[in-house]
């Protein structure tokens, strides 16, 4: 305090400012530094050696590649890959479909709105394990709600066994998933939608052009670099998720819905193999490194 | 005046049949959860709660370790809250106003946390904390809850620090005042609401989160948190759905609630980093 009394704003200096950040920045680095860096350090290490969860502490194994090359042979790898391929196609595609279509419905001029937009925003504040156990209980194969809406519409004779059959318990997590998805997608279209200047449409209009065209040529390309980011987002929380399908399948019926994730969780914490999971784990996030640089790569080059 | 009337009927009565179907999940985990126990295998079911009963959530709250269960989400969320608001307040406060190169890097760094899956860093975050003596205690998944928690505030709390003019602390540089002077007295004075969204935000983050805690914690029931001991109670061999329902609203309306009263500033935490 005394050395700023005597020269004011000595601090404030550029020489300063560089220490000063650095100086502030400094503890979430650290704290990064040993929660995530150190630790992505020590999976990569754990990658590295055929090591079981029992041998923590003992003294480090050889050297081996065996964790990757057996997870490139094995069959249950590439599925958990396709289980979690299919499910980040259908769910960005469905979280896409309804999201945007809420934003645009909101979007509209009606009373009412302002609520109307909270509402269809609403399910992003239900906790993923609530949503999932809610969507477990709708499906449920004896007494669910949906049971009975297919019944009564006719579309099936006898109830039907969701959770225990492979693509009915798949199509499930799906649901799910897109339901607690959506809600982000909505939210950033709706902000890009209100950030285009109205007198684009008026030129628009202008121009003779209809509202199929007005949306088309106006609403669309505005929308492109909200969607982009919406769409790495949407894509890395699919990839990433693990309570939706954990709560409601557990990665089964017979690996019907065993993603990357609960695969990657299953070799660890079940089968204790926490070399291979961790070689599983890494693999993951090569692929979806290599997803978001592409796709932020193509909307910054385009 | 008439005509604008009918055409903004077909986008009301849309949004409202939209809203209905996309709500339909917190309604009847409501009705569920009012149900007393014999009218869960009714045929129809009931889509509004005929006899509404609190039995489940007495049984919930009482016959099981419900209350504990709040009781360790609420330190876990609080913990690490409270670690990301001092960590997010310096970086944000940095990024915003004394970014450098090396500021700038680490607030990437962060940003790229979030393409880690939870299940890969959750494998050495285990065998750390075993290392250190720490597992499946609250601390430990509330030190892992930060690695969600603190870039996310880092950038929320930089867009709000932006939006404050930087004449305000230049004023106080003349007058002799230190920046972390100007930062304590100054901006975070008028950062209430920024401040105040941020915690709330980095609460519910923590308060909702499953993976981490689940894969940390499970060894250890007296330190479950309610995300654990929702899915914990389907795995049992009589499903008591109203029970199950009851659960899940204590859990899930608080956050329904503080989400709609203030949305306005969730919203920017929603976004916060995604322009990034």
């Amino acid at each position: 305090m005394a050395i700023a009394a005597r020269f004011p704003g000595r601090l404030w200096r550029p020489g300063s400012r560089a220490w000063l950040g650095a100086f502030l920045m400094g503890p979430s680095a650290i704290v990064v530094a040993f929660l995530i860096v150190y630790p992505l350090s020590r999976a990569l290490d754990l990658s590295f050696q055929k090591i079981r969860i029992t041998r923590i502490g003992a003294p480090r194994l050889p050297f081996t590649l065996d964790n990757y090359s057996r997870a490139l042979e094995s069959t249950e790898f590439w599925n958990a890959t396709l289980v979690s391929l299919a499910f980040v196609v259908l769910v960005t595609i469905g979280c896409f479909a309804v999201g945007v279509g809420a934003a645009l419905l909101v979007n509209q001029r009606f009373p009412g709105r302002r609520v109307a937009r909270l509402l269809v925003a609403l399910p992003w504040a239900v906790p993923e394990v609530v949503a999932a156990t809610i969507w477990a209980w709708m499906f449920d194969g004896s007494f669910g709600v949906i049971n009975w809406i297919f019944l009564e519409l006719g579309l099936t004779d006898t109830p039907i066994a969701w959770l225990s059959q492979p693509h009915e318990a798949f199509a499930v997590c799906t649901v799910a998933l897109v339901w607690s998805g959506y809600p982000f997608v909505a939210v950033m279209v709706l902000a890009g939608l209100q950030a285009i200047p109205g007198e684009l449409y008026e030129a628009a209009q202008m121009d003779g052009a209809r509202a199929w065209q007005r949306f088309r040529h106006v609403t669309l390309p505005a929308l492109r670099p909200v969607c982009a980011i919406a769409l790495v987002l949407v894509v890395l929380r699919v990839v990433r998720d693990f309570a939706t399908v954990f709560v409601i399948t557990g990665g089964g019926p017979v690996g019907a819905t065993r993603s990357l994730a609960v695969f990657t969780y299953e070799q660890a914490f079940s089968f204790y193999n926490i070399g291979y999971a961790a070689a599983v784990g890494l693999i993951t996030l090569l692929l979806c490194a290599a997803f978001s640089s592409m796709i932020v790569r193509r909307s910054a080059g385009a | 005046m008439r005509r604008q009337a009918w055409q903004q009927a077909g986008p009301a009565l849309g949004a409202l049949a939209v809203c209905a179907v996309l709500l339909f999940p917190i309604w009847w985990m409501l009705v569920t959860a009012l149900a007393p126990s014999d009218e869960l295998r009714a045929y129809p079911p009931a889509f509004f709660p005929a006899h509404p009963s609190l039995a489940a959530f007495r049984t919930i709250l009482f016959d099981r370790p419900m209350l504990r269960w709040i009781m360790n989400s609420l330190i876990v969320a609080g913990l690490s809250t409270a670690l990301t608001m001092v960590l997010g307040v310096l970086g944000g406060y940095a990024l915003s106003r004394f970014s450098s190169r090396a500021v700038r890097a680490v607030g990437m760094g962060v940003l790229l946390a979030k393409m880690i899956p939870t299940t890969l860093l959750v494998i050495p975050l285990y065998v750390l904390f075993r290392e250190y003596g720490l597992l499946a205690t609250l601390t430990s998944a509330a030190l892992a809850h930060c690695t969600v928690t603190i870039p996310f505030a880092i950038w929320m709390l930089k867009a709000y620090f932006d939006s404050i003019p930087p004449e305000l602390e230049e004023a106080a540089a003349i007058d002799g005042t230190t920046p972390l002077g100007a930062l304590w007295r100054i901006v975070l004075p008028i950062s209430l609401p920024g401040l105040g969204a941020t915690a709330l935000y980095a609460f519910i983050l923590s308060w909702n989160e499953f993976a981490f805690s689940r894969t940390l914690l499970f060894s250890e029931p007296a330190n479950w948190t309610v995300t654990i001991g929702i899915a914990s109670i389907r795995g049992e061999y009589i499903i008591a759905w109203n029970e199950i329902m009851a659960a899940s609203a204590i859990v899930a309306v608080p956050i329904i609630v503080v989400f709609l009263w203030l949305e306005r500033y969730l919203v920017a935490g929603l976004t916060a980093g995604a322009q990034k």
